[in-house]
């Protein structure tokens, strides 16, 4: 589940999910609400991501910058994500994502404009009664 | 929070808990009453800065304050080294030296704007939209390739800020006299800039990118000061150019890496965090040494940007039919809003973090250029796109009493999604055109979360600045042409 916020100076979305890798999706589905009127449905391209984080919170703001760089740098939004997380031996958290992408049309998917950085502002990864949420304010 | 009411415009918000030292703030009954409204989470904002390591006192808040992440915009601190102060990567922001420059020119309004407002359909003038547009891209999908930078021209970039580019042609020798630290931060380190960051700012260098940066042809309808007015060489009906933009991809990536670097150094140097978004490191020690570095680095790549739209401007300009020697756009000032920088105050060196805040220094101050000395820098006040922007001028009491700092804006009062949903069912271009203000937008997101109800009244952030004494009126600047990214 996505819900919009509206922080006065940026934007943000509160996540909740059934699994921490369902709740990660829901970020980039989030990421794509926020910066296109019309974010694509399909793709034929395809992409990788690797990353690693000491925790939770970490690994969420790294997998939103890269997802950002992935549309603004490279042109390729992410239109499905296959993700998988581990916990790394107490010494932290991997992802890995399988992404199937459609390449940037400005015009075509009402861009609404660029995204600066997840922050960590009030960033807060919890798993309450077995669901997973989390809070993310972006800076536009 | 113990809030004391000093002067008319001046709050101090007495230390408590675990503040180092007090906060102080500027404000309006106005502005005051919107602080009230959001419960004060603006003023929350400062009184946790005010908790970081070798802060002095007291941290600050502009009049433009607003809600931001970590620091609050409108943030002022500074941090002795001597006394183990820290660089708080989250305090100067995603976008590095992001800040704003006006260029005036020889042409008078009557040149741009012949109907005087009434007539929007002017050949001319819409040519001129239509040129600065096509010429200066947001920078998503649309990269800058007529320059040819590669890796090698953006690590000179880097150590040279804007003096690399004028060494290219991109611009005047002269331009560089009238930078806020002349267009470029020594002590840069381009080599703790990751290769993600300069990936990312290849492409982006000469472009303005979204949100609220811009780019808007303007003229004076206002002197208040007519003795500084003289010095900055603005009279009534001059035509200015005034561009806001930043340090791009490069320097949200810079900040990025050094944020998650400087939240483990501060858990290493046992420094506590209210908001991780406030992550810092000793000044002195190797982690905020890096970040200096990398972010000067950063800090000269905007520097270089403004540079490079400026040349582009120029070009627009006579493209458009407006040659050099009719327009003689010059740059009057550039100054940064998001920086750290070292600078004297109260007789010690300290590190002053500006977010969203103006270096605002007064008369005499060493650093300015001569033409500037005698009256105190120019400091830029951008309003909203349907309304007007402002120039001050750096005063003494910004001097002793804001570490020589100001406003930097209007300030938003209402979220990006908040305005979108006000503006369903206006055409707010139309309504800008009405108004005389053509407008050339990527997109209507980007009108509708601009709009001039979305923002405080600039007016009312310039008369508390000039009435608590940091800064003083000396013109204000109605929009002609907006290019929004």
């Amino acid at each position: 589940m996505i819900r919009m916020l509206d922080h006065t100076a940026d934007v943000g979305f509160e996540l909740k999910a059934p699994t921490l890798e369902a709740m990660f999706d829901e970020a980039r589905r989030a990421l794509l609400m926020t910066v296109f009127e019309r974010p694509p449905r399909s793709g034929e391209d395809e992409d990788s991501v690797r990353l690693s984080a000491p925790d939770l919170e970490t690994l969420l703001v790294r997998w939103i910058n890269e997802l950002v760089f992935l549309i603004q740098g490279d042109g390729f939004v992410p239109v499905h994500a296959d993700v998988r997380i581990e916990e790394s031996g107490g010494e932290g958290f991997s992802l890995e994502a399988s992404l199937t992408g459609a390449s940037l049309d400005v015009e075509g998917h009402g861009w609404q404009g660029e995204i600066k950085s997840a922050t960590f502002h009030r960033l807060d990864v919890t798993n309450e009664s077995g669901c997973w949420q989390a809070q993310v304010i972006l800076d536009v | 929070m113990n809030i004391e009411h000093v002067s008319e415009f001046k709050y101090r918000i007495l230390k408590e808990g675990k503040m180092r030292v007090d906060a102080a703030f500027y404000a309006s009954e106005g502005i005051l009453e919107d602080l009230r409204s959001e419960d004060y989470a603006s003023l929350k904002q400062i009184c946790n800065v005010a908790m970081l390591p070798g802060v002095v006192e007291p941290a600050l808040t502009m009049p433009d304050i607003h809600w931001g992440y970590g620091f609050p915009i409108g943030g002022v601190a500074a941090f002795d080294p001597e006394d183990g102060g820290v660089v708080s990567p989250g305090g100067v922001g995603f976008d590095i030296n992001c800040g704003v420059r006006l260029l005036i020119s020889e042409l008078s309004r009557k040149d741009v704007d012949p109907s005087e407002g009434r007539l929007v359909e002017d050949p001319q003038r819409i040519g001129l939209a239509d040129t600065l547009y096509e010429s200066i891209p947001s920078g998503v999908g649309k990269g800058r390739k007529d320059t040819g930078f590669v890796r090698e021209d953006l690590e000179e970039v880097l150590v040279e800020g804007a003096g690399a580019l004028v060494g290219r042609g991109y611009g005047e020798p002269k331009d560089l006299e009238n930078i806020e630290s002349e267009g470029r931060l020594p002590s840069a380190n381009p080599k703790g800039v990751s290769n993600r960051a300069y990936q990312r700012g290849v492409s982006q260098l000469g472009t303005l990118g979204s949100g609220n940066h811009f780019l808007e042809v303007q003229y004076v309808d206002e002197i208040y000061d007519e003795e500084v007015a003289r010095a900055y060489g603005l009279s009534e009906g001059k035509v200015t150019v005034l561009i806001h933009s930043g340090s791009r991809g490069l320097g949200h990536q810079v900040c990025q890496d050094y944020v998650e670097r400087c939240m483990e150094a501060a858990k290493r140097y046992g420094i506590e965090l209210e908001d991780r978004q406030l992550a810092a490191a000793p000044i002195r020690s190797p982690e905020g040494k890096a970040y200096l570095g990398a972010m000067a680095a950063a800090a000269n790549f905007a520097f270089a940007n403004r540079q490079l739209i400026t040349h582009f401007t120029r070009k627009a300009f006579r493209r458009a039919g407006f040659d050099s020697e009719a327009h003689h756009l010059r740059v009057l000032y550039d100054l940064a809003h998001n920086n750290a920088k070292f600078e004297e105050h109260g007789g010690r060196e300290v590190l002053v973090h500006r977010k969203g805040a103006t270096r605002a220094y007064g008369p005499g101050n060493e650093e300015l250029p001569e033409r500037y000395r005698s009256v105190g820098q120019p400091v830029l006040v951008p309003g909203d796109m349907g309304r007007y922007s402002f120039v001050l001028a750096g005063t003494e009491g910004a001097m002793s009493e804001t570490f020589g700092s100001s406003a930097h804006g209007a300030g938003r009062k209402m979220g990006r999604r908040a305005a979108k949903k006000a503006a369903k069912g206006r055409n707010l271009r139309r309504e800008l055109e009405d108004k005389g203000i053509l407008v050339r937008a990527a997109n209507r997101a980007t009108i509708d979360e601009e709009m001039s109800e979305a923002y405080k009244d600039a007016a009312e952030v310039v008369d508390t600045t000039d009435r608590a004494g940091i800064g003083k009126k000396v013109a204000r600047l109605r929009p002609l042409i907006v290019v929004k990214g």
